[in-house]
């Protein structure tokens, strides 16, 4: 009877599946002929993430990592300290409210215009009006003072500002248009040559670079999706690529994995305030009623076990994270708790008046039950696991977690409302500071938990108005615990940081990537390209 | 014929007209914002100000009627609009992938009908054997099984396991499609063709494999089989050529199949053709590019029907010499 | 039904009327079907649960289908998608269905004009390959579970439009029922005493015919991710998510749910086939 062949024959093709082989930690085997293929000195393919509008430093591009095909005022080397390229020499006034810049005669974009004081003002400026990822609004104006001298005049002082200096890419005030992303011409190490629309780009070494000249000539990126750029990489057709976590276990001969350690994080936003307490012009929902209770977000920062997250969900490739600056220098480890503890967690609720009256395993208090709906962007595989395992963590303790995912459009609508997975993490203190400054309430994806706190709002000005980085530092890490409160998972638990994501790749043995920079979110190991090179011996001479 | 076919014409352009309102009327329906849409993150950083700037440049004010006069005006020249997710013109994108999709829906239709035909044949002249018994419920099987599992089976085992074949894509990493070599393309293509071929395979199996039972029960089978002629003789000689007709015409019946298995085929092995473009425009909201696509695949679905038609007028001597419909 | 039945089981298939292999068949199917919509409901979602301790497990005695990446329990997940996917397919497949009887008998009771339109819009409904149409109808309405429902009710009524139409034309010309319109009846009585009481049969059977279709769409919708993760997954989003793990050699990832998903498709088949042949007045004595 047809059911029955039916199921016979699934069960042998189940059976000769089951038994052809374990699944090999290899992910496969290469056929034995195929070795890694030849490489030239002169070429890296590299798999990257495509900048969506371009290679506009104004738009984004290049503000995490290095912009290679535009050149910035300074750098931060491989021990993070400052180094200037195309400044000279650099300054800040008494006041710290003008910094004077002088950069370097002779550089030249790669169209043979020299660059001037006035390519840098008109950068500065047009930055300050898009607003958006580049976030130099503190800016008040950018004057070129001389041929090679320029003033950056800030409306208030802002220490963070330097970071600016490194990471917004130089543009020529004379090419510079709306189509500028497709066309990108600038003074950095590398020009566009090509670029196929969601297929590559294809770099190369700038003869009119002022700086060294790249290890590597040529460099073809690459844009493909994750488990094209897996097998990509096992064909020996890419040299680099980023893998998600669940690959990295893998191996492909020829090639290494190295995991990179970043300051790329994820966490989750907690609504502090109740229901209905404020009122958005869009008419958004804001507040949330279950979180606005500090015991709720307490409890949950000590109920998870961020260390079985770092081990399952990253397979150890990450660390665990209890602020947004966890493993940097302005981290206050006193703001960290000892968390996996659900029975601290359960404390912590019972001592708030949180009982589960009618044993459906969850707590309520005053007739509310303990459940929020956490809500994660789609398409990402990472946070869905991690809000799947941080809900059962939590679940444990009577709290229970709704986990759905949405569009970044309907997040932008309901983030004020329920806590939200999102991802941050960089080496600049103003994403913190963003993130937890009171004035920043309800500033899109900066405090969408309309946190407040007064004393931690002084902490931060303080902060930011600081004369020295070391002063800030004190001051940023005081915003986190000062002894009494602060906005860590000890003081008033905003958020539960979850862990640090370490990106991991594949690389190919014979390739030599100099020192790659502590990562960040959004950045990629591309950010020291000109410092690779092949290894001795490794590659033939022969132009690709 | 030419009569025929211009009616057919008529019919269809007739088809296409509806068939471009009811797109734009559910599009208009839709909660979809046409600004978000066609501007995607760019539209979140506006005012609203500015918002209500491009509404007005784009008409979106406009009454219905009015802004599907001025959508359908640009259509009939050729303005299907600019893509979002390619930032190509729509026409463009469509273009250079139904050449991709082509090489694919060609290739899995001819092994289809071929390797369909050929078991149902075999099936219907061996009745009741055991090979009939297997080829009927491998075609059984078959015909419910979703083909994009079975496109990742064929990975796993192929690919994964045994690296045989290529993981993904029309052609090698980093390489054109227009430069691959042919032996390249057609190493990409083998997979997501027999993917997108087997359920096909059933069902012409099963098809042929009926009307060749029924020549064989046909009176004229018996007159031939009475003067000594084996099965075989009956069927090469009578039953191929009645049998024939039912298959081809079921084949370019099935455009529409084939069209739907692609984009589910395209999916499952990265292949850049329409089917990707389809799901891609219809995940993030590219309208122009749905909408290029909808048209697209109603005009091919529409040829291959009218294929149908012709070749089955063509070839029936019935039809052909008789005349009338 | 239950004695004959209970008898047969006993006697060598080769001895039963056809009548009595087509109920058994019926019941079996039938009873295996609801066998695994019920384990559905039995096991709980205790195994949806994640356990990062046992992730990645091939099929082993705790667990029949392996874990997923998550240390979820693959046997779960399966029964409970299986649930779900079945659903939202027989759930849009009726309404679609509804839908398509009452535009096909409408286009057969209320005149030339009517029919025009009807017929019109079906060629229309079916001028596009049904994916491409379901997902368009899937993106105007917002995608989602709700989606995806529509997306499979509006590519399903059209071919139960075109056979309810058709039954309903041939009964119009019936004496019978040429004799009420006669005798001063209106077209919905019609419809109610005579046309319904016929077709009823074999809407029911084209129906359940729907089924595996509208199950297999849904899932194939789910996959290329037309609707967004609910809280328990349907098999489409199932296997879509395995696909991202096929490169880890975790194979029990996408073949078991697959061969699920088969079986439980053809299991509606086998119930819809012998339901026809059962309800077919010319085949269902034999």
């Amino acid at each position: 009877m047809p059911r029955k062949s039916t199921l016979s024959t699934v069960a042998v093709l189940v059976c000769l599946l089951a038994c052809s082989k374990e699944p090999p930690p290899d992910g496969g085997r290469q056929p034995a002929h195929q070795e890694r293929k030849s490489v030239s000195c002169e070429e890296v393919v590299v798999v990257e993430a495509e900048p969506a509008e371009g290679f506009d430093p104004l738009l984004g591009w290049g503000s995490y990592g290095n912009p290679l095909i535009q050149s910035t005022l300074l750098q931060r080397d491989a021990d993070m300290r400052l180094v200037g390229d195309l400044a000279e020499s650099w300054s800040l006034s008494e006041d710290r409210l003008t910094w004077h810049i002088r950069i370097r005669p002779g550089a030249r974009f790669s169209d043979g215009t020299p660059v001037t004081a006035r390519d840098v003002a008109f950068t500065f400026n047009r930055a300050a009006l898009a607003g958006g990822k580049t976030d130099v609004t503190v800016l008040e104006k950018a004057v070129p003072t001389c041929p090679y001298e320029v003033e950056l005049r800030l409306k208030k002082p802002q220490i963070t500002f330097v970071n600016r200096l490194v990471t917004l890419g130089i543009v020529p005030e004379q090419a510079y248009g709306e189509t500028y992303g497709r066309n990108p011409i600038g003074s950095g190490p590398y020009r566009l040559v090509q670029w196929d629309e969601g297929r590559q780009a294809i770099l190369e070494a700038n003869p009119l670079y002022y700086g060294p000249r790249p290890g590597i000539r040529r460099v073809v990126l690459l844009y493909l999706k994750e488990d094209t750029a897996f097998a990509a990489a096992k064909a020996s057709s890419v040299h680099v690529t980023r893998v998600p976590q669940i690959l990295a276990r893998q191996k492909i001969p020829g090639m290494a994995v190295r995991s990179i350690p970043s300051v790329d994080n994820r966490g989750i936003c907690f609504p502090v305030l109740p229901a209905g307490a404020v009122q958005l012009a869009e008419g958004y929902p804001v507040g949330n009623d279950v979180t606005s209770h500090l015991s709720i977000r307490r409890a949950i920062n000590y109920a998870i076990d961020r260390k079985a997250l770092v081990d399952g969900v990253l397979e150890g490739y990450g660390s665990a994270a209890y602020g947004p600056v966890s493993r940097l220098p302005w981290d206050e480890p006193q703001g960290a708790i000892p968390d996996g503890d659900p029975e601290e967690a359960r404390k912590i609720l019972a001592e708030d008046g949180w009982q589960d009256l009618d044993g459906d395993g969850i707590v309520e208090k005053g007739g509310l039950e303990a459940r929020i709906t956490l809500l994660y962007p789609t398409d990402d595989a990472v946070r869905q696991a991690l809000a799947l395992a941080v809900a059962d963590q939590v679940r444990r303790i009577g709290i229970e977690m709704v986990v759905t995912a949405r569009s970044w459009d309907d997040l932008y609508r309901l983030m004020y409302a329920h806590p939200v997975l999102f991802g941050f993490g960089s080496l600049d203190q103003t994403e913190m500071h963003n993130l937890y400054y009171g004035k920043r309430q309800g500033d899109r994806v900066h405090n969408p938990g309309f946190y407040r706190n007064e004393k931690v709002d002084r902490y931060l000005e303080q902060a930011m108005t600081a004369k020295t980085e070391e002063d800030a530092i004190a001051f940023w890490r005081k915003a986190q615990w000062d002894g009494e409160t602060g906005y860590s998972a000890r003081g008033d638990a905003a958020w539960a940081w979850l862990v640090n994501v370490d990106h991991v790749y594949f690389v190919d043995d014979r390739l030599d990537l100099g020192r790659p920079r502590i990562e960040q979110h959004g950045s990629s190991i591309t950010a020291n390209l000109p410092e690779w090179r092949w290894k001795e011996g490794t590659c033939s001479a022969t132009s690709p | 014929m030419l009569r025929y076919l211009a009616l057919k014409g008529l019919h269809g352009a007739v088809l296409l007209a509806g068939l471009a309102v009811l797109s734009f009327v559910l599009v208009s329906l839709s909660p979809i914002d046409p600004i978000r849409a066609y501007l995607g993150d760019a539209a979140t950083r506006m005012s609203p100000e500015q918002k209500a700037r491009i509404a007005d440049r784009w008409g979106l004010n406009d009454p219905a009627p009015l802004r599907f006069s001025k959508w359908a005006g640009r259509l009939l020249v050729g303005d299907f609009g600019v893509s979002r997710i390619f930032n190509k013109p729509v026409l463009q994108v469509i273009g250079e992938r139904f050449w991709v999709s082509l090489n694919l829906m060609v290739s899995a239709w001819l092994l289809s009908g071929l390797i369909g035909f050929g078991l149902g044949v075999l099936a219907g002249a061996r009745r009741g054997s055991g090979l009939d018994r297997c080829i009927r419920l491998y075609a059984y099987i078959l015909a419910s099984t979703p083909a994009f599992w079975l496109g990742m089976v064929l990975l796993v085992v192929f690919s994964v396991k045994l690296g045989v074949a290529p993981i993904c894509c029309a052609s090698p990493v980093g390489v054109a499609y227009a430069e691959a070599t042919l032996g390249e393309k057609v190493r990409h293509l083998a997979l997501p063709a027999l993917t997108l071929s087997i359920i096909g395979v059933a069902n012409i199996a099963l098809h042929t494999r009926q009307k060749l039972l029924e020549v064989l029960e046909s009176d004229f089978a018996l007159f031939a089989r009475a003067q000594g002629e084996t099965t075989w003789g009956i069927v090469r000689h009578h039953g191929l050529r009645n049998i024939l007709l039912p298959a081809v015409t079921l084949q370019f019946a099935s455009f529409s199949e084939l069209f739907g298995g692609a984009v589910l085929a395209e999916q499952v092995f990265s292949y850049p053709g329409l089917g990707e473009a389809t799901v891609l425009a219809g995940l993030r909201s590219d309208v122009p590019l749905l909408m290029g696509l909808v048209l697209f695949s109603a005009v091919f679905v529409f040829v291959g029907n009218t294929l149908a038609d012709v070749v089955y007028r063509w070839v029936d001597p019935r039809i052909r010499l008789g005349g009338g419909t | 039904m239950r004695s004959p039945l209970a008898l047969r089981c006993f006697v060598p298939a080769a001895g039963m009327s056809l009548r009595a292999k087509t109920l058994g068949a019926l019941a079996l199917s039938a009873g295996l079907l609801l066998a695994i919509l019920v384990m559905g409901a039995w096991i709980g979602d205790h195994g949806l649960s994640t356990d990062l301790e046992v992730r990645n497990l091939p099929p082993c005695p705790s667990h029949l289908f392996g874990t997923d990446w998550l240390g979820r329990d693959m046997l779960t997940r399966v029964l409970l998608g299986l649930r779900l996917s079945v659903f939202v397919g027989l759930a849009a497949a009726s309404v679609g269905a509804v839908i398509g009887l009452v535009l096909g008998l409408a286009a057969a009771g209320f005149g030339p004009k009517m029919d025009l339109l009807v017929t019109w819009f079906v060629d229309l409904a079916m001028s596009l390959p049904h994916l491409v149409f379901q997902i368009l109808i899937a993106f105007v309405v917002g995608g989602g579970t709700r989606g995806v429902m529509i997306a499979v009710a509006a590519t399903h009524w059209a071919t139960i439009a075109r056979i309810m139409r058709a039954e309903a034309l041939q009964l119009k010309s019936a004496d019978y029922v040429q004799l009420s319109y006669k005798l001063g009846r209106s077209p919905w009585w019609v419809a109610r005493r005579h046309v319904l009481p016929h077709l009823w049969p074999q809407f029911l059977v084209a129906l359940i015919l729907l089924f595996p279709h509208a199950i297999s769409h849904e899932a194939a919708l789910s996959f290329i991710g037309i609707g967004l993760t609910p809280h328990m997954p349907s098999m489409g989003i199932l296997l879509s998510e395995s696909l991202r793990h096929l490169s880890t050699g975790h194979w029990w990832l996408a073949v078991i749910p697959g061969a699920a998903l088969v079986l439980v498709v053809k299991l509606f088949d086998v119930l819809a086939e012998n339901l026809r042949r059962l309800l077919n007045p010319r085949t269902s004595q034999e």
